[in-house]
């Protein structure tokens, strides 16, 4: 234990009971796929974003509705230290740092998924000198730069305030500013969809909160994993009742993303009107699978949340990762929904460029989902998250991340 | 100030597709690229009525980028790659600084409008037709419809006009109101494709 405590003033010191072989193994492995995941996207950018099956119809794909995950994942860790810590309550003891490392972590993943999306990645600086400040997509890119920046500042902070180099009352302004900054970047990323008006299943004033809860879900999620398999590894110690705290916190949040859900499903289909096909598309149409994965899913995490008897490690982590699956299964009903049932439908001269599926013409096109991924966007796919898996580990094996013996953590 | 635009008499319109054809020779549009669509109102296939027989109808509908007053596109460009001539109401496209990332096509409405050219550019024949203006293709951007914009600035008209057998395309300024345009809107009852969307296009169809 006395080695823990060492660890949290010297980044050097090395782990005890936690890396080793193994982790080193694991950087390797995550090392090669992200190198892997590089040559392929060069690949996508030499051989053209044809190699993929997005099309003029369906223009967006696996990359933009991983990012609208990410973005996500990445909330719960920063939420859950920055709350306690904002607010002056009793923490999760000592996850914080982790929490927030598993937080730049995919927002750094986020990042990389809108760059691998882009034709012209060459091209970026000129976000910065030709900025739209009106473009939602603008925002958002500010406001993830801004959430990247402050998650670190967060970090560095805390690591600080722990050697006794930075007050508490800075740190708790810094979590502060962060916290805020963590419920922009939700609603600014659900108003790159939201405020569209030509795709009905995007342009609800829903959108934004439903972003913010549905992160919370799977960000909590991903923390109760991480820190009960690094519980296991022997990396940190987290006392049973902070486990059982997150998932009680966990339950409450899906229950809250699941009455929005409601919420927008009804306001959609009550009028009767084209709302009533939207909901039919996602409830009994090509999207109904990943519609019905979610809605059990979420409510079986619940379940298990909220009764003592189930909250048993492994089915906590079972529970974790149903909702996480279900928030996976939310992105890619919002994203592949926006594009499945076109504003103008009549026939008309289809080319291998308007549409995924197009040799049955419009009506084949839109019959099972409009866009299903190709191999390399699987590929590509796996290559980023390699890469944060990699960030992940790194930071695991060399940041001093692991809490300090005699904290208080508040 | 000026306000180029279209009025389309679907009344006229045969479906001959003829329109797509200029705006194809015209622009050099790479193979599988089509900025103007005739589209079929009513059946499954191109050219198939609509209703049961013996009361079928068989309509068309020709759709380009319809340079909207309030376009959707215009506000979403985080670089400004695609804007609003403030001298003629014309959308336009900025090849060189689009960097793909296709917000734009998401936001436009009417379906199709949009073309992302997800390749090189390639051709059906070597040397490059149309336009010597032109601007020069350029993979992973995203184009449209430019109302022919070269044709303008010499004082032409599109070239989806001329080829027109029906007479049923007509071009002009709808901020003069002696344009043919103006009073055609002005006499002929017209729709517009999803006013519900307030994007108040440019292009209007007569019925």
């Amino acid at each position: 234990m006395s080695e823990n405590n060492q660890a949290t003033t010297s980044p050097q010191a090395p782990a005890a009971a936690f890396g080793g072989k193994g982790l080193n193994i694991a950087i390797v492995v995550a090392a090669v796929v992200t190198v892997a995941g590089i040559g392929l996207w060069v690949m996508q950018l030499s051989g053209g974003l044809v190699q993929t099956n997005m099309r003029n119809l369906d223009s967006w794909g696996l990359y933009i509705t991983m990012f609208m995950f990410l973005v996500g994942l990445s909330a719960g860790g920063l939420i859950i230290s920055s709350v306690p810590r904002a607010f002056g309550m009793e923490g999760f003891g000592g996850i914080s740092k982790v929490a927030v490392w598993t937080s730049i972590c995919c927002t750094v993943l986020a990042i990389g998924f809108v760059v691998v999306d882009l034709g012209q990645p060459a091209r970026l600086w000129e976000l910065f000198a030709y900025s739209n400040l009106g473009s939602p997509l603008m925002w958002d890119i500010i406001v993830l730069a801004v959430y990247l920046i402050l998650s670190i500042v967060y970090l560095w902070a805390t690591l600080r305030a722990e050697a006794g180099k930075v007050s508490q009352v800075a740190l708790r302004v810094v979590s502060v500013f962060a916290l805020v900054c963590a419920v922009l970047v939700h609603s600014v990323t659900a108003w790159i969809f939201g405020l569209q008006q030509a795709h009905e299943l995007w342009y609800t004033a829903l959108l934004a909160p439903w972003f913010v809860s549905s992160a919370l879900v799977c960000g909590t999620a991903l923390v109760l994993v991480v820190v009960i398999a690094l519980r296991k590894a022997g990396y940190l110690d987290v006392a049973q009742t902070n486990i059982v705290k997150m998932a009680k916190m966990l339950g409450a949040f899906v229950c809250v993303d699941l009455y929005f859900f409601g919420c927008d499903l009804l306001t959609s289909a009550f009028p009767a009107g084209s709302g009533a096909d939207q909901v039919a598309m996602l409830v009994s149409g090509p999207l109904a699978p990943f519609f019905w994965i979610e809605i059990i899913g979420c409510a079986l995490a619940a379940v298990v949340c909220f009764v003592p008897k189930l909250r048993t490690n492994p089915l906590l982590i079972v529970a974790s990762l149903l909702a996480i699956i279900g928030i996976l299964c939310k992105r890619v009903q919002l994203l592949v929904g926006g594009f499945q049932i076109p504003n103008i439908d009549y026939a008309g001269p289809m080319t291998s460029l308007t549409v995924t599926d197009w040799t049955g013409g419009m009506t084949g096109a839109y019959q099972g989902m409009v866009y299903t991924p190709s191999a390399l966007e699987f590929g590509v796919m796996l290559g980023v998250i390699g890469l944060g898996v990699l960030l992940l580990l790194v930071g695991l094996k060399f940041l001093p991340l692991r809490p300090p013996i005699s904290e208080d953590v508040r | 100030m000026t306000r180029y635009g279209m009025v389309v008499d679907t009344a006229r319109c045969i479906g001959c597709m003829n329109c797509s054809v200029a705006c194809k020779q015209e622009n050099n549009l790479p193979k599988d690229v089509w900025w103007n669509r005739v589209l079929t109102i009513g059946g499954e296939d191109i050219d198939t009525p609509d209703g049961d027989f013996p009361n079928n109808t068989l309509d068309f509908i020709s759709i380009n980028c319809q340079h909207c007053e309030n376009p959707a596109c215009v506000k979403v460009c985080p670089v400004g790659a695609t804007y609003k001539d403030p001298e003629t109401g014309i959308v336009r496209q900025d090849y060189d600084k689009c960097i793909g990332c296709r917000m734009c096509m998401a936001a436009c409405p009417y379906t199709g409008v949009r073309s992302f050219n997800w390749e090189e550019p390639k051709y059906h024949i070597d040397i490059a037709t149309g336009d010597a203006d032109v601007p020069k293709h350029q993979k992973h951007v995203v184009e449209k419809c430019t109302f022919c914009y070269q044709r303008i600035a010499r004082g032409e008209e599109p070239a989806c006009m001329e080829l027109c057998i029906g007479r049923a395309r007509f071009w002009g300024d709808f901020d003069d109101p002696n344009s043919e345009v103006s009073k055609l809107i002005r006499e002929r009852e017209y729709q517009q494709l999803l006013p519900e969307q307030g994007t108040k296009p440019s292009v209007y169809y007569l019925v």
